[in-house]
């Protein structure tokens, strides 16, 4: 396996752009803070005193994680569509927008981790129901 | 009244929250995930989803660094350079798939840094708003390692039966050159520049009391010492063992006898003194 072989076609283009990229680096803060990477790092055995691929790290797993939630938002979306237009006039606009379970494991799957939403147990066929519409 | 007190107390001790460092790391994930899902677009969300997310973010981040490090250490280095890091975020990402993924190990087309995927994390950065960690996070190791520059070579020389508090021992370092000077110019012991310069430099460092004198590498908690003076009284020193003391000289052994009997008469007064203070409280 040849993985760190590098050709040099095009090499400066892909240099400069690259510096360009890790130097920017320098000053965008991640949302991931810098102390809870250094710590997963540490704990994993990778060690490298530069700032810059530290950053990169975060930026790779938030990322990550950005690309799954908006995978759920979407998926939420749709479901939402599918609603009848009755209770969607109901509920206002922002409420509607809530990270669940089904929605997650939806958009998870395509990241290649299947999650499943824990099951629920009952002590009655009644108890999850609201009671508002519940029948008494 | 007072059972109702101790009850209270009982209580307070038991809401004290137990802070497991696995925890604290998880709220911290569990923070900057919220934030990004806010970002994107979510209100609210379901406690177990930003659990799972926040789990998901963990072992992401965990098995690409780990990756990475493994990338390293096959091409025999110990630090991780951007190539594993490259080689890690495309073993990641294939699963996805990414532009390019198919000639990843082509011959005439494997130049790592011109991977899509580094590509789109740049797009990504430029695109995306920079939202910083909502609070700062306060490092303990560089407080430690501020504590260890002031006293410089300290913990790495000491054993680990030294207690921390304690004063570093003095520089020996110097009197090796010294001893090779001795050797070859065959002088007195006693002259060589090797006792004598030790001697100075000795008395240098109790008379100045220099700067590195004085800083301990920690602060010294509060010792007690128990010791039997027949009667089984405890009597707590700060700091100094009342066994060394006896050691040290015979001229003071008929002096501190005495002494000690008076401490300890001085304790057990104490001790009447609280038992008397009890019994008015009861």
């Amino acid at each position: 396996m040849n993985h760190n072989r590098q050709s040099n076609d095009g090499k400066h283009d892909d240099d400069s752009a690259l510096s360009d990229f890790l130097a920017s680096l320098m000053d965008y803060t991640p949302t991931i803070p810098d102390e809870l990477v250094e710590h997963y790092l540490a704990k994993s055995g990778f060690q490298c005193p530069d700032v810059r691929l530290i950053r990169l790290v975060a930026v790779a797993t938030q990322k990550f994680v950005a690309e799954v939630a908006n995978d759920a938002l979407q998926h939420c979306k749709a479901r939402q569509a599918a609603v009848v237009k009755d209770k969607r006039e109901k509920q206002q606009k922002d409420k509607r927008l809530i990270l669940t379970m089904d929605d997650l494991s939806k958009s998870l799957r395509e990241y290649g981790v299947n999650v499943k939403q824990q099951e629920y147990f009952a002590d009655s066929p009644s108890t999850g129901i609201d009671p508002a519409t519940r029948d008494e | 009244m007072r059972k109702s007190r101790s009850k209270r107390k009982s209580n307070i001790h038991l809401q004290q929250p137990t802070i497991n460092p696995r925890d604290f790391q998880f709220m911290i994930t569990k923070v900057a995930v919220s934030q990004i899902c806010k970002s994107v677009g979510f209100r609210r969300s379901r406690v177990s989803a930003l659990e799972t997310l926040t789990l998901v973010a963990t072992k992401y981040l965990e098995t690409l660094v780990k990756s990475a490090a493994s990338f390293s250490n096959a091409a025999s280095r110990t630090q991780s350079n951007i190539l594993d890091l490259t080689n890690a975020l495309h073993d990641m990402s294939l699963q996805v798939g990414f532009m390019g993924a198919s000639t990843l190990y082509d011959h005439n087309n494997n130049c790592l840094l011109k991977s899509s995927v580094l590509e789109s994390l740049s797009d990504f950065v430029s695109s995306t708003n920079e939202i910083p960690f909502a609070k700062p996070i306060e490092r303990a190791k560089e407080r430690e390692s501020e504590e260890v520059n002031a006293v410089p070579g300290s913990f790495q020389e000491r054993g680990g039966h030294i207690p921390e508090w304690l004063p570093r021992f003095p520089d020996v370092g110097g009197t090796n050159e010294n001893c090779d000077k001795r050797v070859n110019g065959e002088q007195l012991w006693e002259n060589s520049s090797s006792v004598l310069g030790c001697q100075i430099d000795g008395f240098e460092e109790k008379r100045c009391g220099s700067n590195n004198v004085g800083k301990l590498p920690k602060g010294r908690s509060r010792i007690k010492f128990r010791v039997n003076n027949g009667g089984g009284t405890r009597v707590g020193l700060n700091g100094i063992s009342c066994n060394n003391v006896f050691g040290q000289s015979k001229d003071e052994e008929e002096a501190e006898p005495v002494a000690v009997c008076e401490k300890s008469v001085k304790s057990e007064e104490k001790q009447i003194l609280v038992y008397k203070r009890r019994k008015k409280l009861c």
